[in-house]
């Protein structure tokens, strides 16, 4: 039976302690405890400065909501009744700044979609590997252009091409409510598009490059082409991913107010389909977003004209909210597909 | 056997959908390159040493409207201060959310998904959200009040277009230093526990040196996006072209300056584009290509802290 | 039987040995090699060691999963211990233990005494930086921090002394340096980073950081998996002459390497102690067939 040691006591180790002690306090450990509760506010704070964001626009749009209730988002007529609210009036119909933000966003997420998925499919499969690189980081330079950048592009190169080559003399006949211009909803499309294109292209890549080799290969065996295994085993998989891609570029569509507001004329029109194609894209709008950027200066010391933007700036939030959270259902869609089995968003 | 014809109808539609895929981002590299081409050919003559050194002249008369100096600075100032404001909150967030939070507490969904809405906010609202909150008469210290003896603070200033600015940039810097510190190598973890550090100084010793490339990175990306952004600049800082003080750089004058209004390169273009009031397309290019380069700059910087990072913790 | 140790004066301490095959005189290379070979017997040291370590009736589970079952040894003092067995069998989980690293994982559970000269690791007051200064750890893949040599073994020193005056520390570095014999080949690149030693000057530079903190018991989780043969010697040889001060534990899934080293062996099965005695005992004349099974190759 080997002897037992003394408690605490050891043979001596060169240069070491003789003694060893446990319950020794070696060093101070005031930092320790507090830190993890230093640390954890911050993390709690910066996961609830939405809710105060919520709490205090709402709060200023109330006075709008109260006197008006539905009729603020059904009702038409933003331009004259901006006019008459400086002399007192205070009835706000944003019916047409959310038609010119849902316009131009979908028709700027149609085109970015067809582009955006021939650039994600170049990306996760066609590509030669030199190119990839170069390739992706024109995208993250797309993404990187400040938005007053695109409107000032937007307006001397679009809105000038549009001007001069396709507005139609007689225009003026057709459309009587409004002059015809270069800046219009076509404007808007056209920036919109390579605005939001990096999102949906970069969602939409790595969503394609998630789809497992194997189902690949498996239809490859079986004789089809790449382009079928594309079309159809790797995008109906990764087809979550590109949801929330779309949701999200989406997103970055509705909350742009400074392009649109430099190159789609900045006027609240409804652009009408009974005019026909070409004119319905050749009319101005107004987005939600915009006509906040546009009156946030001087009109803002207006109180109901405040309330009312304040007001746009709520639907804002509320559209911006909605599309996240589904963007994460999405994701987390797409991750349970996939079998990977985590709870943080991509 | 299979009829042949179907197999080769089936050969050119795959050719004409790579081809198409090839078309779509030809197209796409080509505008971007067309983008960045025209801004060069605009801009480049608006360019001397004048515009970048003088101040902007308030003038309604075409193309005088003077140099970009004052912009400039006020996009300086705006970058770093809305940096230096989140920079602790970012980080602590990021190290709390990396280190301690276990993902199965409710609390860690509250926090993500509130970090992902607030991420997912227009910065149109950001601004009204701004004039919300800092016109109330609590904050009148954070800017020079517009009407004298109100008790509305005037809400606009560089404090609080960079308060707001950093609470826009905040997500995406935490987002980017979360993962870089969650690439830090478990076993150097392991090793500091096992020599006897306690977890807070191994994160502090070991876990963040070592992260510092990517939170770098992360800082970096923040300004990029800081440096673009119009509309919380226009709404919260006006877009007056004189800052409160045209000796900016006394220190003695970086309170008054920093609580009045200015403008920054993005307002400058915006005023000056044919949209806004003023009416020389040749200095917002000028202005335009300047501000490309500042953001083409940091996010290059951005790229290479990155790959720097990720050959060091091999 | 007398035990015999790898001729340690085969190896001329004045000449460095690199880590790799490129040595600098192949004759050192093929003497390391011939002292690996020729010990085949178990050591045998003479005395009684009292016991540094006491563990009784060690349970240990992960969630609902068990992964040792009334586990029961005592380590002795100032020797060397080998945990053996097929991989899965608790050994590592084991050794955890001893310095509580196994409190980081959040399903962690246990039961059962583990005694440290006589306290109990797990009581109330116990300082767990206190109890890992004791007991050392090095770790199968070497995880120098990215930083410099100096610096990997001033920060542990640091934790635990306090601000000191540098050229103690410098004193410190060197010693520590020079017990795990790697002083020679890193003392005009102290200030060049870790990360550039080889895997073998890695390792030892972890056994030189845990050594700064002056431990009393060196516990080593396979710590020459990932190397190559000569920087397996070395680091056997290393261990050899520190157990004169040292109480050292390893895990090793290599026979061969417990025979040349180990004094004391226990043999892990499927979350149970089968078997524990001397090395001469376990490995010439087990008492359990299981345990002559693993040794003879049956499985692992």
């Amino acid at each position: 039976m080997p002897a037992h040691a003394e408690a605490a006591v050891l043979a001596p180790v060169p240069g070491g302690p003789t003694v060893i002690d446990l319950k020794e306090r070696v060093r101070s450990t005031a930092s320790d405890r507090f830190m993890p509760y230093l640390l954890g506010a911050t993390a709690i704070f910066s996961g609830l400065i939405v809710t105060l964001i919520v709490f205090f626009v709402v709060q200023k749009a109330w006075p709008v909501f109260h006197t008006e209730g539905l009729r603020f988002i059904t009702t038409s007529g933003w331009d004259t009744q901006l006019e008459d609210a400086w002399n007192g009036s205070a009835f706000f119909g944003v019916r047409a700044l959310i038609a010119g933000s849902a316009f131009s966003t979908l028709g700027a997420l149609l085109v970015s979609f067809v582009l955006g998925l021939g650039c994600a499919i170049f990306l996760a499969e066609l590509a030669p590997a030199w190119l990839r690189r170069p390739f992706e980081t024109i995208v993250q330079l797309l993404a990187g252009i400040p938005s007053v950048v695109f409107g000032l592009l937007g307006l001397m190169v679009v809105v000038t091409f549009i001007a001069d080559h396709m507005v139609p003399g007689n225009s003026g006949d057709v459309v009587t409510e409004i002059p015809i211009g270069g800046a219009c909803l076509l404007a808007a499309i056209v920036v919109l598009t390579f605005m939001i294109l990096p999102f949906f292209v970069t969602v939409a890549t790595d969503s394609l490059r998630a789809v497992p080799r194997s189902y690949v290969d498996g239809g490859l065996a079986l004789g089809m082409t790449r382009w079928r295994t594309i079309m159809r085993i790797q995008l109906p998989t990764a087809a979550p991913g590109l949801i929330a891609g779309l949701v999200l570029a989406a997103a970055r569509g509705i909350g742009e107010a400074i392009a649109i507001s430099m190159v789609a004329g900045a006027i609240a029109f409804v652009p009408n389909l009974a005019h026909g194609p070409l004119y319905m894209l050749l009319e101005p709008i107004r987005s939600m977003a915009s006509a906040i950027v546009e009156n946030g200066g001087e009109a803002m010391d207006v109180p109901a004209i405040a309330a009312a933007l304040f007001g746009l700036a709520t639907l804002l939030l509320l559209f911006s909210i909605t599309l996240s959270m589904i963007a994460r259902w999405a994701f987390g869609l797409f991750s349970r597909r996939m079998g990977v089995v985590s709870d943080r968003n991509l | 056997m299979g009829s042949i014809t179907k197999q080769g109808n089936r050969r050119i539609g795959s050719r004409i959908g790579i081809a198409l895929c090839w078309a779509a981002s030809i197209a796409v590299a080509a505008v971007c390159l067309f983008i960045i081409g025209y801004l060069v050919f605009q801009g480049w003559h608006a360019i001397n040493w004048h515009f970048l050194s003088s101040d902007p002249v308030a003038s309604l008369s075409e193309d005088s409207a003077g140099g970009v100096r004052t912009p400039m600075v006020g996009t300086a100032i705006l970058v770093i201060f809305s940096i230096v404001l989140i920079l602790p909150v970012a980080i602590g967030a990021a190290v709390y959310l990396a280190e301690y939070m276990h993902e199965r507490w409710w609390i860690t969904r509250i926090v993500r998904i509130g970090l992902e809405t607030l991420a997912s906010v227009p910065s149109v609202v950001f601004g009204m959200f701004g004039l919300a909150v800092f016109t109330l008469g609590f904050f009148k210290f954070l800017s020079s009040s517009g009407t004298e003896g109100g008790s509305m603070a005037f809400g606009r200033s560089f404090l609080v277009a960079s308060i707001v600015m950093g609470v826009h940039v905040l997500p995406f810097v935490i987002k980017v230093a979360e993962e870089a510190i969650r690439s830090i190598p478990a076993s150097l973890r392991q090793g500091a526990l096992a020599l006897g550090m306690t977890k807070w100084r191994t994160i502090r010793k070991v876990v963040l040196p070592a992260a510092a490339p990517g939170i770098a990175t992360a800082v970096v990306l923040g300004m990029g996006l800081a440096a673009g952004d119009t509309a919380i600049v226009w709404l919260t800082l006006g877009g007056t072209m004189t800052m409160a003080s045209d000796a900016w750089w006394k220190i003695s004058n970086w309170l008054p300056v920093l609580r009045g209004a200015g403008s920054t390169l993005t307002t400058f273009i915006y005023f000056n584009s044919p949209a806004g009031d003023g009416n020389s397309p040749g200095a917002a290019f000028g202005a335009a290509l300047v501000l490309i380069v500042l953001v083409l700059v940091l996010n290059l910087t951005a790229q290479l802290l990155f790959r720097r990072g990720s050959k060091a913790g091999s | 039987m007398s035990g015999t140790r790898p001729p340690v004066s085969a190896i001329r301490k004045d000449v460095p040995v690199s880590d790799t095959f490129m040595t600098a005189d192949p004759r050192d290379t093929f003497s390391l090699l011939e002292g690996m070979l020729s010990s085949s017997a178990p050591r045998v040291r003479a005395g009684v060691a009292p016991a540094v370590f006491e563990v009784r009736a060690l349970d240990v589970s992960y969630g609902s999963k068990r992964v040792l079952h009334d586990v029961s040894l005592e380590l002795p003092e100032k020797r060397i211990t080998a945990f053996i067995g097929p991989s899965g069998c608790g050994k590592s989980t084991a050794l955890r233990c001893l310095n509580r690293m196994n409190d980081e994982i959040p399903s962690f559970h246990s039961r059962g005494k583990i005694m440290l000269a006589g306290q109990d690791i797990r009581g109330k007051g116990v300082d767990l930086t206190a109890l890992r200064r004791a007991v050392g750890m090095v770790f199968q893949q070497p995880n120098p921090f990215p930083m410099s040599v100096y610096d990997n073994i001033a920060l542990a020193v640091g934790e635990h002394e306090g601000r000191i005056a540098r050229s103690t520390l410098d004193g410190i570095v060197e010693q520590a340096l020079r017990q795990a014999s790697l002083w020679e080949e890193v003392k005009d690149g102290l200030k060049g980073s870790a990360l550039a030693l080889s895997g073998g000057q890695q390792q030892r530079l972890c056994i030189a950081r845990a050594l700064a903190v002056k431990p009393a018991v060196i516990m080593l989780d396979e710590p020459c998996a990932s190397l190559d043969p000569i920087s397996t010697a070395r680091i056997e040889e290393l261990l050899l002459e520190l157990s004169t001060d040292y109480s050292i534990v390893i895990v090793t899934h290599n026979m061969a390497q417990a025979k040349r080293i180990s004094d004391k062996v226990a043999f892990f099965l499927m979350g149970r102690l089968v078997e524990m005695g001397d090395a001469l005992q376990v490995f010439e004349a087990p008492a359990r067939s299981e345990t002559a099974e693993y040794i003879s190759g049956s499985f692992g």
